[in-house]
């Protein structure tokens, strides 16, 4: 599983640590989103995908 | 600016409802249901006579809060229905106002302010949270039931973690819950109104002053040594983050335990299992969605939304309440089943603006809720259910009041 997200766009609520805090956390300094890690193993799978469809700006694409 | 016509709508055109059915008042006014049957998006009468859109489908509703051509600028903004308070409001942007600005403006004022809000912050404030939470259970037991657990409970506790966060000193937190019951509540005249929002307005310019001068640990005093914020900007914010976060939060736990309390068998299994808490927060959100008029936006071009053209003007409002009773995006939608992993809803919205504060939020209602049963074992309704007053006509829906006792 690969990750991508777009910072830039992130609105920095940080509902993906909430689902997924294995693999996103929160920057201290603004909230945006900092990917712990970009290809997790399949364990993640079902909380990095309801992270991604929860996403209230769309910026996580699972590959 | 061109406004669309009732003729171009081959859907009914309907004003927003309000009522709710007589048998639940915890179910979304019946037309909303009606409404997403013929379309997620259709044709909603302002009270001006306005033609916007309404829209009640889950899938839409979050593309419109997702979809920036959809302005939260108040240029033309409109309420769907008059509410108290509602002509306070003005086409004039307050600095700091971000809830009604687009981006990028809107992202510099979240990009400051979020770092006071991120999980890991929020999670620090359990212990303190806790403890006024547990002082507040105390007075009530002392009193003795039945007392009005809105008064008692729901709004003292999100006053007070709101009082800490910034900074208030403890004199002034009775004062200024004052000031804010009166701008919330239904009964208050419009010179009160006034009169609650200089003093207010004064009491938090003061409140700036101070955290200029002392820099304290408090989201005020950092964000004075931490940006270059203006005393402006933060009168701003500090009422965005009055406005956002107190009524809210207030309904969820007075409405939120009137649910519990009429759904006893739901009640049982959480009291035999509190690791269901966490569930049980998230369909209370689900299931109450307090926010019941609006997120609101205003079309800032001519474009063509889910094959429905939209023209530069119109009014969109969301309904929150209908969002989160699609049944295409949940089974059996008006059931309340604590158990159900109800984790999509949009009680938070979604998009640029989502809840900021929702860590928070759904920190206040775990530990308020469990605190509360936990105290309580045998809390129930001192007054039959007919008597329970509703916030038919509020922006945030909730009960008036809820005597209880145990
Ligand atoms: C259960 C309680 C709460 C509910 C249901 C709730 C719901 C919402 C909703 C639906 C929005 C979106 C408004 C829009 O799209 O225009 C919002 C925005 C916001 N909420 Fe909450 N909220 C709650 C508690 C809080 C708390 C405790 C805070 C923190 C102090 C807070 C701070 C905010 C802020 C600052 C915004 C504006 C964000 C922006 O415009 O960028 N909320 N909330
Ligand atoms: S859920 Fe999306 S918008 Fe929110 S912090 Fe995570 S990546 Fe950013």
């Amino acid at each position: 599983m690969q990750i991508e997200i777009d910072k830039d766009l992130c609105c920095g609520a940080g509902t993906c640590t909430l689902v997924a805090p294995d693999v996103f956390d929160q920057d201290d300094e603004d909230g945006t989103v900092i990917l712990l890690d970009a290809a997790p193993g399949d364990e993640h799978r079902s909380a990095v995908e309801e992270a991604a469809l929860r996403c209230p700006m769309a910026v996580i694409t699972v590959g | 600016m061109t406004q669309s016509r009732e003729s171009d709508h081959p859907l009914t055109t309907r004003p927003f409802p309000t009522a709710r059915p007589s048998g639940c008042p915890f179910d979304p006014p019946a037309p909303f249901a009606e409404a997403r049957q013929e379309c997620p998006v259709s044709p909603l009468r302002y009270p001006d006579g306005h033609i916007g859109h309404l829209i009640t489908g889950l899938r839409s509703a979050r593309a419109v809060l997702g979809d920036t051509r959809f302005s939260s600028l108040p240029p033309g903004k409109r309420s769907p229905v008059k509410v108290p308070g509602s002509e306070l409001s003005t086409d004039v942007l307050p600095p700091g106002m971000f809830v009604n600005m687009d981006p990028p403006e809107h992202t510099r004022y979240r990009r400051l302010l979020s770092k006071h809000f991120t999980i890991r912050r929020v999670r620090e404030l359990r212990p303190r949270i806790q403890e006024m939470t547990d002082r507040l259970l105390d007075e009530m037991e002392g009193k003795g039931g039945p007392v009005d657990l809105v008064e008692a409970f729901a709004k003292p506790l999100p006053t007070l973690v709101t009082s800490e966060l910034l900074g208030l000193p403890e004199e002034n937190r009775a004062q200024f819950g004052h000031h804010v019951d009166v701008l919330f509540s239904l009964s208050s005249s419009g010179e009160e109104m006034q009169e609650s929002m200089t003093l207010l307005g004064g009491m938090l310019h003061a409140l700036i002053a101070a955290a200029r001068k002392d820099q304290g640990p408090d989201i005020l005093g950092r964000l004075t040594v931490e940006t270059d914020l203006t005393d402006e900007e933060l009168l701003g914010i500090t009422f965005v983050l009055l406005i956002a976060g107190l009524e809210t939060t207030t309904n969820m736990l007075g409405l939120g335990t009137y649910a519990l309390l009429r759904h006893p068998e739901q009640l049982a299994a959480l009291r035999a299992d509190w690791s269901l808490m966490d569930g049980a927060v998230e369909e209370l959100l689900r299931y109450l969605s307090v926010v019941q008029i609006g997120p609101i936006r205003v079309a800032a071009e001519d474009f063509e939304f889910e094959g429905r053209p939209i023209r530069k003007g119109e009014v969109v409002t969301v309904s929150l309440p209908a969002a989160n009773r699609d049944p295409l995006g949940f089974d059996d939608p008006d059931a309340f089943d604590i158990r159900r992993g109800a984790t999509r809803h949009l009680a938070f919205g979604s998009g640029p603006h989502q809840c900021m504060g929702h860590h928070l939020a759904r920190l206040e209602l775990s530990i308020g809720y469990e605190s509360l049963l936990r105290r309580f074992p045998g809390l129930e309704l001192a007054v039959p259910a007919e008597e329970i007053g509703l916030r038919e006509m509020m922006v945030t829906y909730g009960v008036l009041g809820l005597p209880v006792r145990w």
